[in-house]
């Protein structure tokens, strides 16, 4: 019972985010400690009664008497419920209250509040008005729920009150707080009824272009819809027509190309699934064209596909004798592979090395023996390559997935045993992508190749009956367990007879019909080539020959091209003009060496070379000074001959101040290459010897040898290489140890025949060897 | 939910039914055809007597007031609310070829009984 005039005090309910407006019932769950309290401060009122009011900021919880609206709504608790101590209520306004004064009163807040009465205003605005908000409201609910039964005017006459009517549309319409409350607080009914027209205008301005965005996305849609009919129509028709979409008689094509391959069981299963795959797949779906490229290289590989072996050993040895001038060893040991080829079918295809200086002819090697086999030649370029996948390639599920080099040449070669050359395989790299070493491994272990998993293909490929062929230039860097699986072949290099014949028989045809010139238009004698091998070129192999030759035949070319018709016969003397002053002088350019220098020689990639080795005695110095970029076993081969000499030196008759008293340096030039290796040890022994007793050393006399701090001459590697470079140099005797006496087989008969050769077991034969006046002493020492 | 209130979802239009007319409750009401008249049950439990208001004007017939709860006693909480209280209103239209000549009000077990003695309007 409110007494409309007098103030009253009753608990205050904070509400977040609403109001409640009079008539009208909100349920509320209520938690906060003082709203709690409040709540019970009602229900222990007679009449149930409390005020509902706003506070200005939903996000405080413990709101204070300041915090809140000043005009709230009257509302009578029409039912309580408790659960997990909140509190479910249904409330009812009743009445607008004026809140007067607010306080803090034991936990809860009460108010001192004045009822604000209904206004009372009528007038043609008030209907003007009423009619508007009606007709805003119909649309909107036109707009959201077009199919309710109810009308909006029906729905609104249950109360006869305009204000009232706008308090039922304010509840219904989710409005911002402060519009609520704006509505709450209006004075009169047109204020209320004006922020009614202008909440609902906004709302149906917001809803309108809802439906128009809803709208359009459903256009969007149909049309896509649409399209998709058509193109399932088309297909239709297409399949009544007979007719296939490029897609399907690609598929269609990869089909019978799939029933036509003779392919192993365990693949055709394999492959049969992808392709039922493909078949039902969209052609825009990102796995088809995968799947497709994947398809056509599994029936494109050779899986039973092989090209018989000619094993006619008379044909092969023709084949290669055609191709290749010398090199007779190494024909030898290929014609003995396939003659066990020819014996025995199911032999395992050797895995050969061949290892030698750039411009032998590996490459060339190789393709000759394929060609005399018979077997298709691919070749795959190991060098540099650091990616394991490269060779074994990348899984399909990566974008952009190939298989490896490995299948790649296989499928290029089309059968299931060609003869491929992994060429450069010792400049494999090392990456962080696995080491391609390893995955070679693989592909050249007989026990393991006859089912080579690529990652991309992920079905085993037999390549045990491939010819692996690798070339290299050095072993050095080929890791050992690759070393260990292939036979090695080495070719030293070429002699000036050999690199002759080569370059009559097969360089300076192919220059001359590269540059277009005829044998009869030019013809370069003898005299010339030989000049050109050895004043322009200083190499093992052919290639700065054949680049030399190449220039010398251009040259001539352009003679021709302007018009000369006479044929041209180089001489020696015209070599200067053709390529101008001469690059190298025989090595004999040391007429006669001084007392301390001795010649050595060296093995490197390129070939065999002759260096010196320079010794002198430091008057007041100290020690032992090694320069020449020797690596540490050269030097400690330097102290070793330094140490030995000096315990010989009375037999030398070499005083024994002069090692005292007196430093030695020892230089090997030249002083920009890096040097290493055992084998200069009886050069220098040598050299020391020379030094210490004041005799020279014969300058024709070159030397090779480890040596022990006994005194003994250990063998050393590369003597072919050592001999031919030293005969190139213009050497003439060459002192070698005794236990290198049988390699001297390798060396071509016509080199062998042109040298001198002493074999020292101990260092003493090396130094009368290589010293004669020390030698005619010692004979005199030992007569007398 | 710790919160005072649930905003209201925006659901438009509720069925009339749930709208409520007026603050406050309408008790429920049995109409009796007397002989020479009408008797009205107002079912008006807990209600006490002075704080009920009964109008007759012309053929209707308004009973108004507030229902008190008066269990309020030092000791007692209230635990769950079912039942209305404050004010409730309750308008009756009768046929209004009568004339009421004569009311009786009587409580009897908590309901209200309205007695209207008739007169004819041709008398």
């Amino acid at each position: 019972m409110t007494d409309g005039q007098r103030n009253i005090s009753l608990p205050v309910l904070p509400l977040k985010n609403t109001v409640l407006f009079p008539h009208l019932v909100l349920p509320l769950v209520v938690g906060r400690p003082s709203s709690l309290a409040a709540v019970e401060a009602a229900l222990k009122s007679e009449d149930k009664t409390l005020v509902l009011v706003a506070q200005k900021d939903p996000s405080v919880d413990d709101p204070q008497p300041d915090g809140l609206y000043t005009v709230g709504t009257q509302a009578v608790i029409k039912k309580m419920d408790r659960a997990e101590g909140q509190v479910q209520l249904v409330v009812q306004g009743a009445q607008r209250l004026e809140l007067v004064s607010v306080a803090l009163e034991d936990g809860l807040l009460r108010a001192q509040v004045r009822p604000i009465p209904d206004p009372q205003d009528t007038g043609p605005e008030v209907e003007a008005l009423q009619r508007l908000v009606l007709e805003q409201a119909t649309k909107i609910h036109a707009l959201v729920q077009p199919q309710t039964p109810i009308s909006v005017e029906q729905f609104l006459s249950q109360f006869s009150d305009p204000l009232h009517q706008v308090y039922l549309l304010g509840s219904m319409l989710s409005l911002d707080l402060e519009k609520e409350q704006a509505l709450l607080e209006a004075a009169t009914r047109v204020t209320a009824l004006r922020l009614m027209h202008e909440y609902l205008t906004h709302e149906v301005q917001v809803l309108e272009l809802r439906q128009e965005i809803a709208n359009e996305a459903r256009t969007e849609m149909s049309r896509e819809q649409r399209e998709y009919l058509l193109r399932q129509q088309m297909q239709a028709i297409q399949q009544e027509l007979g007719e296939q979409s490029p897609e399907q008689a690609e598929a269609a094509e990869l089909r019978r190309r799939f029933e036509e391959a003779d392919l192993p069981e365990s693949v055709r299963k394999e492959a049969a699934r992808d392709l039922t795959r493909l078949e039902r797949m969209p052609p825009a779906a990102p796995d088809y064209q995968l799947t497709r490229t994947y398809l056509e290289l599994v029936l494109e590989l050779p899986w039973s596909k092989s090209t018989e072996d000619i094993l006619d050993l008379a044909r092969a040895r023709q084949v290669l004798d055609e191709d290749h001038y010398g090199l007779k060893e190494i024909k030898e040991r290929i014609l003995e592979h396939l003659a066990v080829l020819k014996l025995n079918p199911k032999a395992k295809a050797p895995i050969l090395c061949f290892v030698g200086p750039p411009g032998v002819g590996k490459t060339s090697l190789g393709k000759s023996i394929g060609r005399a086999l018979g077997r298709t030649f691919e070749r795959i370029s190991l060098g540099g390559l650091h990616d394991e996948s490269e060779l074994r390639g990348h899984r399909r599920t990566y974008i952009g997935a190939m298989p490896g080099r490995i299948i790649q040449a296989i499928r290029r070669a089309g059968v299931n045993n060609p003869l491929l050359m992994l060429d450069e395989v010792d400049k494999l790299g090392q990456g962080f992508h696995g080491d391609p070493a390893a995955a070679l491994l693989e592909v050249l272990d007989p026990a393991q190749n006859f089912e080579f998993r690529d990652n991309y293909l992920n079905m085993a490929f037999d390549l045990s009956r491939v010819f692996f062929v690798t070339t290299a230039n050095t072993l050095d860097t080929i890791p050992r367990p690759l070393l260990d699986r292939m036979e090695l072949l080495r070719l030293a290099g070429y002699t000036g007879e050999e690199k002759f014949e080569i370059a009559r028989r097969y360089l300076i045809p192919r220059q001359l019909s590269e540059a277009g010139l005829t044998a009869e238009q030019l013809n370069i004698t003898d005299v010339a080539v030989e000049q050109v091998i050895a004043r322009y070129t200083r190499e093992a192999g052919v290639r700065q020959l054949e680049r030399a030759l190449g220039r010398l035949t251009r040259k001539v070319a352009v003679r021709f091209a302007e018009g000369q018709s006479a044929a041209v016969t180089v001489e020696p003397d015209d070599l200067k003009e053709l390529l101008g002053p001469e690059k190298f002088f025989p090595e004999a350019a040391r007429a006669k060496l001084p007392p301390g220098v001795s010649t050595g020689l060296a093995w490197t990639e390129t070939g065999g070379e002759v260096l010196y080795v320079e010794a002198l005695l430091l008057p007041d110095g100290k020690g032992l000074t090694l320069t020449g970029q020797l690596g540490e076993v050269m030097r400690e081969s330097a102290q070793a001959a330094h140490s030995y000499v000096w315990s010989r030196a009375g037999e030398l008759d070499v005083a024994e101040s002069k090692f005292k008293d007196f430093g030695l340096h020892v230089h090997v030039p030249a002083g920009a290459v890096p040097k290493d290796g055992p084998s200069a040890g009886v050069a220098m022994v040598t050299a020391l010897v020379s030094l210490y007793t004041g005799l020279p050393v014969r300058r024709d006399t070159a030397m090779t040898g480890e040596i022990t701090l006994s005194g003994l001459v250990l063998p050393v590697g590369g003597i072919k290489e050592k001999v031919l470079g030293a005969r190139r140099a213009g050497v003439s005797r060459i002192i070698l140890p005794k236990q290198n006496e049988q390699d001297l087989a390798e060396v071509p008969a016509e080199a062998r025949g042109e040298l001198e050769f002493v074999f020292a077991q101990r260092v003493d034969d090396a130094w009368a060897a290589a010293i004669p006046q020390l030698a005619e002493r010692l004979a005199e020492a030992e007569a007398a | 939910m710790r919160d005072s209130s649930s905003r209201r979802t925006p659901s438009w239009f509720l069925p009339a039914s749930q709208a409520f007319h007026q603050a406050g409750f309408s008790p429920p009401v049995d109409i009796y055809r007397l002989a020479r008249g009408w008797l009205l049950k107002f079912d008006l439990a807990g209600v006490r007597p002075q704080d009920v208001e009964v109008v007759i004007r012309g053929c209707h017939v308004t009973v108004r007031g507030v229902r008190r709860d008066w269990m309020i006693e030092e000791g007692v909480a209230s635990y769950s609310m079912e039942i209305a209280y404050n004010s409730f209103a309750r308008t009756i239209d009768l046929p209004c070829d009568v004339d009421v000549a004569e009311v009786q009000t009587e409580f009897r077990d908590g309901m209200l009984l309205v007695r209207l003695e008739l007169q004819r309007s041709d008398a």
